[in-house]
């Protein structure tokens, strides 16, 4: 009788419950993540009008605190399901801008090869799993991921991303009713970007989706998702009751988008006070404020990081096309499959053996 | 192969007449064919002699087949090829009323397809295909028929080449047990002959097609009888139909699936018995134009040339309406089987003396020895009703009381 | 070796298949307590317990997608469709993220979808379905359909060890109709291999599923012809290979689907052979299928929808002769 692969024994966690810390050095890390996701995105965007980028383009500006936030309170073996909007959770896992920019680009060494398009995109060695276009399917894959943890006593937990959109799909109902249903150690994180495409809120729903939670039997809680920190804080407690066994959680997490629904899309629809409003909160300058108000080097950070763009883009530029028969390759699998684990860059992960 | 009707596209040999290396003389029959319709006599079409036989009795060949070869000078290598162009009608007379002949030799206008398998192993094994015999549907030469052409070709060229006998093997062969009949052969069975075949095909495809009824009445043949002499009922019968027909048109008709046309003239077809080898239904076309003294001679003139099987296929075809007379053989009553495509055929069976009742001009009833005969008409209800039937032959069974020439 | 029904078949090789691999687990509505609509899962929540026996709520997406999730971590999910019907209710999970995860990303998906498929019983639009032709349009997804006893333990094990998301067509109709013996323990009938239920000589009838009882019924004794009878066994992708070799021999093809006519199974076999076997053609290819109607309730109505054994013997018939 063949039992499962050996899997580490579940993290104890020595001083169990305390609140989420971050060090300087998360806290540096945190404004990367954030800067990564930002100038990457201007910079395939900039692509994208160059005509570099075939299809769509989609970016996540003004979202990056949603993005990074959560994705930084993963632990090693947790699992993630990442939207086209949180491009940051990616680099937090540990894709590189290069990687990414081929991907946009259609070229070997993105990360599917060109396979898929734009953020359809995820590394299995990473612990992540691949968006469809349909949302909100990922949400039940992660209840499965989550099924997996429990039904093995693990304490990890799986983590996926959705719109405001997203919660008027049944699939939507039928993830949080089955996460609610057995408990499950997985992490609803839902952009509230406050548009759908064209579709505002009011359109999309009666009621706000946090209160919806506890129609499915849990917790949801509403945060500032332009404020990393609270994001993280939220998320990291959220992990905390999931691999407690304390079942699932919602967070909803306010933010706006601040560019259309794609690259092709001119946002007429939205007032022009509301881009006032949420410019003047933004996630990326608001981070970089507070830092270097607490004496961090935020200027190191911006050159590295642009420099790493630099050293990306022309990497990136420099991949070929794939070869046409890689169009037909790879449709029915050989092998069972292997998730991997991801960076998990936060301090925490360093305090114990992982 | 000739063509033989304006739709003919193939026929079969039934007996050739003569041998190879007999002599023949031009226009003494040669051999005998059948076609869907009729069965005909080809005469020769040269005077010499009969120099090979191509195509063997019983095998199927499309129009424009060469049959065989008749050597017409001794020395010369000059043959005379049987019924090569169908241009020149070598077959037996062809009837007034033949239409056009297409110069079509084989493979064109209804001619059955070559399959794929069959093409590529013709190709593969370079096979003139005109020899293969066909078993299948119009005569298609099936993959089967391939396979079985080619494996008696091997059994032919696989008899010489015998090696010399070692010590130890000996011309001694034991005697085969006769081999089990196989389990459909009953003793004395033997196959349909292909006029059989053909009846059978035609009967069975009507009984299918046709809704039968089948509508009785009796007629008192009184008047026939004064006015007969000697001659037979059936032209008086026939007379009496088409003018019967004239009162009631919808039953002079053909039904074609869903598509019913009624004729105006009456192409009357007449079954001809032609004893045990089955029957044949000439057309005496445009009989209503006739009398029936008319009728009487073109009856017997038909009758004849289908015993002696000079009907061509066109003579068997178009007819709008049946008869049959079995009556000659002492039956009463029968249930004919309609010839397709018309809606309708009637049968005369025996006249036979019986009592009946008799009601006088002052409507005094008596018995009264009278000879009477069934008359018993098939019909297809698709097309027609019982009570139309019913009238018809009302109507007829009254022009058949009151006769009168 | 014992003689189960084709219903205790798939029974035994699920249930082997948990035994000897506790990450493999079902999933479906109605499963554990009450065993399953069909009674498949019959004894397994007492035997596995309720991690590995979910009795999930009613909700097809749910159903595939929690599926998926769990199987890139490592598990072997059995997902049960009420009936086959139901899967439409969760066809967005299976051909947008099952289906296609491996090819975009890599990552295989070793999940089984049981489909409890077909008519014959009176079960109306919504029950009698034979939906499979819709997965044969959605790359990355296999498809099997045993017709026997045997090849129903045997498939189902192997569906089950396959990396990629198959499609498992178990027809109702079969549960108990088909008997056969069953080899003890464990083993695998190979995907994409097809099955010689009659070999012959005459004309071949390729079809699947419950319409390979169906075939033989009605080719047993036909005019004393020789017909060959081939079990696709698998739908996608099917054994190319059997199918031409049976079309070169016998040249005759009549394929026989009970799922409606329109780009089934038969038409892109069909297609195959014209393609690929022209030459080996004696005669047309010839399709004996359910008109393109939803399956009607009533059993006049059934029975003229549903092909029949007379249907397959006319079809036969018309093609050996011509």
């Amino acid at each position: 009788m063949t039992t499962y692969d050996a899997r580490q024994a579940p993290v104890e966690h020595k001083d169990g419950g305390r609140p989420a810390a971050l060090t300087d050095d998360d806290r540096r890390a945190l404004l990367r993540y954030l800067l990564l996701m930002r100038f990457t995105e201007e910079r395939a965007l900039s692509l994208y009008r160059q005509g570099k980028v075939p299809g769509s383009f989609y970016d996540g500006r003004g979202q990056e605190a949603t993005a990074v936030g959560p994705a930084f309170a993963l632990a090693p073996r947790d699992r993630a399901c990442i939207l086209h909007r949180d491009l940051g959770a990616h680099f937090v896992r540990g894709v590189t801008p290069g990687r990414v920019l081929a991907q946009m680009m259609g070229r070997e060494g993105g990360v599917t090869g060109g396979k898929d398009a734009n953020m359809h995109f995820a590394d299995h060695r990473l612990g992540c799993v691949q968006m469809v276009s349909m949302l909100p399917d990922m949400a039940l894959v992660a209840c499965g991921l989550a099924i997996a943890f429990q039904i093995r006593r693990e304490r990890r937990v799986a983590m996926t991303w959705f719109g405001d959109g997203a919660t008027a799909n049944g699939q939507w109902h039928e993830a949080m009713n089955v996460a609610g249903i057995r408990k499950l150690p997985v992490v609803f994180v839902l952009e509230n970007n406050q548009w759908a495409y064209s579709t505002p809120n009011e359109l999309e729903f009666a009621v706000d989706p946090v209160e919806r939670a506890a129609a499915y039997g849990f917790p949801g809680e509403k945060v500032d998702g332009n404020d990393v920190e609270a994001v993280f804080r939220a998320a990291a407690a959220a992990c905390e009751r999931a691999r407690g066994g304390g079942g699932p959680t919602l967070i909803e997490a306010e933010t706006m988008r601040m560019h259309g629904h794609g690259a092709h899309d001119d946002m007429r629809y939205v007032p022009k006070e509301m881009f006032e409003e949420w410019e003047a909160r933004d996630p990326v300058r608001r981070y970089e404020e507070r830092l270097a108000g607490d004496g961090l080097d935020v200027e190191s950070i911006r050159a590295s990081v642009t420099k790493e763009l630099d050293r990306a883009t022309e990497w990136a530029l420099d991949q070929p096309m794939p070869d046409p028969s890689v169009a037909t390759a790879g449709v029915f699998a050989e092998a069972d499959p292997e998730l991997g684990d991801g960076e998990a860059p936060w301090s925490r992960w360093r305090e114990q053996d992982v | 192969m000739p063509q033989m009707g304006v739709s003919i596209a193939e026929a079969t040999v039934v007996e050739w007449k003569k041998q190879p290396g007999d002599q023949v003389e031009a226009d003494e029959p040669l051999l005998e064919i059948s076609t869907d319709k009729a069965e005909s006599e080809l005469p020769a079409p040269a005077s010499g002699r009969l120099a090979e036989v191509v195509v063997e009795a019983g095998e199927t060949v499309d129009v424009g087949t060469v049959l065989a070869t008749i050597e017409t000078a001794p020395a010369a290598s000059e043959r005379s090829a049987v019924a090569e162009e169908p241009s020149e009608p070598t077959a037996a007379e062809q009837p007034e009323s033949a239409g056009e002949q297409h110069a079509a030799t084989g493979g064109n206008g209804g001619a059955p397809p070559v399959t794929p398998v069959v093409r590529r192993m013709a190709e593969e094994h370079d096979l003139d295909l005109s020899h293969v015999e066909g078993s299948g549907r119009r005569g298609r030469v099936t993959k089967k028929d391939v396979m079985a052409y080619m494996r008696r070709q091997d059994e032919v060229e696989a008899s010489p080449d015998r090696q010399p006998a070692l010590h130890t093997e000996s011309p001694y062969r034991e005697e085969a047990a006769s081999a089990p009949a196989a389990a459909a052969a009953q003793p004395g069975g033997r196959e349909l002959s292909v006029m059989r075949k053909r009846i059978a095909e035609h009967m069975v495809r009507s009984l299918r097609t046709a809704a039968h009824c089948t509508t009785i009445v009796e007629a008192d043949m009184t008047r026939i009888e004064a006015a007969r002499g000697k001659r037979s009922y059936l032209p008086y019968v026939a007379r009496a139909t088409i003018d019967a027909l004239r009162e009631h048109p919808e039953l002079n008709a053909t039904l074609d699936g869903e598509l019913l046309t009624v004729h105006e003239p009456v192409h009357l077809g007449i079954a001809v018995s032609l004893g045990e080898e089955g029957l044949i239904v000439p057309v005496i076309r445009n009989a209503n134009e006739l009398s029936h003294e008319g009728l009487a001679a073109r009856i017997e003139d038909v009758a004849g040339r289908a015993r002696n099987k000079q009907l061509s296929p066109d003579d068997v075809s178009g007819g709008t309406f049946t008869i049959t007379n079995p009556g000659a053989f002492g039956a009463l009553l029968a249930t004919p089987i309609i010839n397709q495509p018309q809606i309708a055929i009637l049968d005369l069976e025996a006249v036979v003396k019986r009592p009946v009742v008799v009601t006088d001009a002052e409507g005094r009833d008596s018995i009264a020895i009278r000879p009477m005969a069934y008359l018993c008409m098939s019909w297809d209800h698709r097309a027609l009703d019982g009570a139309l039937a019913a009238r018809f032959l009302s109507t007829l069974k009254r022009r058949i009381e009151n006769w009168s020439t | 070796m014992s003689e189960l029904t084709y219903l205790q078949a798939i029974s035994d090789g699920l249930r082997e298949e948990m035994r000897a691999d506790d990450s493999v687990f079902c999933l479906g509505e109605d499963i554990g307590a009450f065993g399953g609509a069909f009674k498949v899962t019959e004894g397994f929540i007492e035997e596995f317990g309720a991690d590995r026996v979910w009795d999930t709520p009613l909700a097809e997406n749910a159903i595939i997608g929690t599926a998926v999730g769990a199987a890139v971590e490592g598990l072997r999910p059995v997902c049960e469709m009420q009936f086959a019907d139901f899967i439409s209710c969760g066809f967005d999970q299976l051909v947008n993220v099952a289906a296609k995860l491996h090819y975009r990303q890599g990552l295989s998906v070793p999940i089984t979808v049981r489909l409890p498929s077909g008519g014959g019983f009176s079960g109306g639009p919504f029950h009698s379905q034979n939906p499979e032709a819709w997965f044969l349009q959605a790359p990355g997804l296999k498809v099997v359909a045993p017709s026997s006893a045997e090849d129903a333990k045997g498939l189902i094990a192997a569906a089950i060890r396959d990396p990629n998301p198959v499609l498992y067509m178990e027809h109702k109709h079969l549960y108990r109709r088909a008997k056969g013996e069953v080899r003890e323990g464990r083993y695998e009938t190979p995907l994409g291999k097809a099955r010689l239920a009659r070999a012959g000589e005459d004309l071949t009838v390729i079809t699947y599923g419950a319409m390979v009882l169906t075939a033989l019924e009605a080719t047993e004794d036909l005019d004393g012809a020789s017909i060959e009878v081939l079990d696709l066994r698998t739908l996608y992708p099917y054994d190319r290979e059997a199918v031409l070799a049976s079309v070169r021999k016998t040249s005759k093809v009549v394929l026989v689907q009970e799922a409606t006519r329109s780009c089934g199974v038969a038409a892109e076999i069909a297609a195959l052979i014209a393609e690929e076997a022209f030459e080996d053609l004696d005669g047309p290819v010839v399709r004996v299928t359910a008109p393109d109607v939803p399956i009607p309730f009533s059993p006049p109505l059934e029975r003229a929808v549903l092909p029949q054994v007379e249907d397959v013997r006319e079809a036969c018939r018309e093609l050996l002769a011509y």
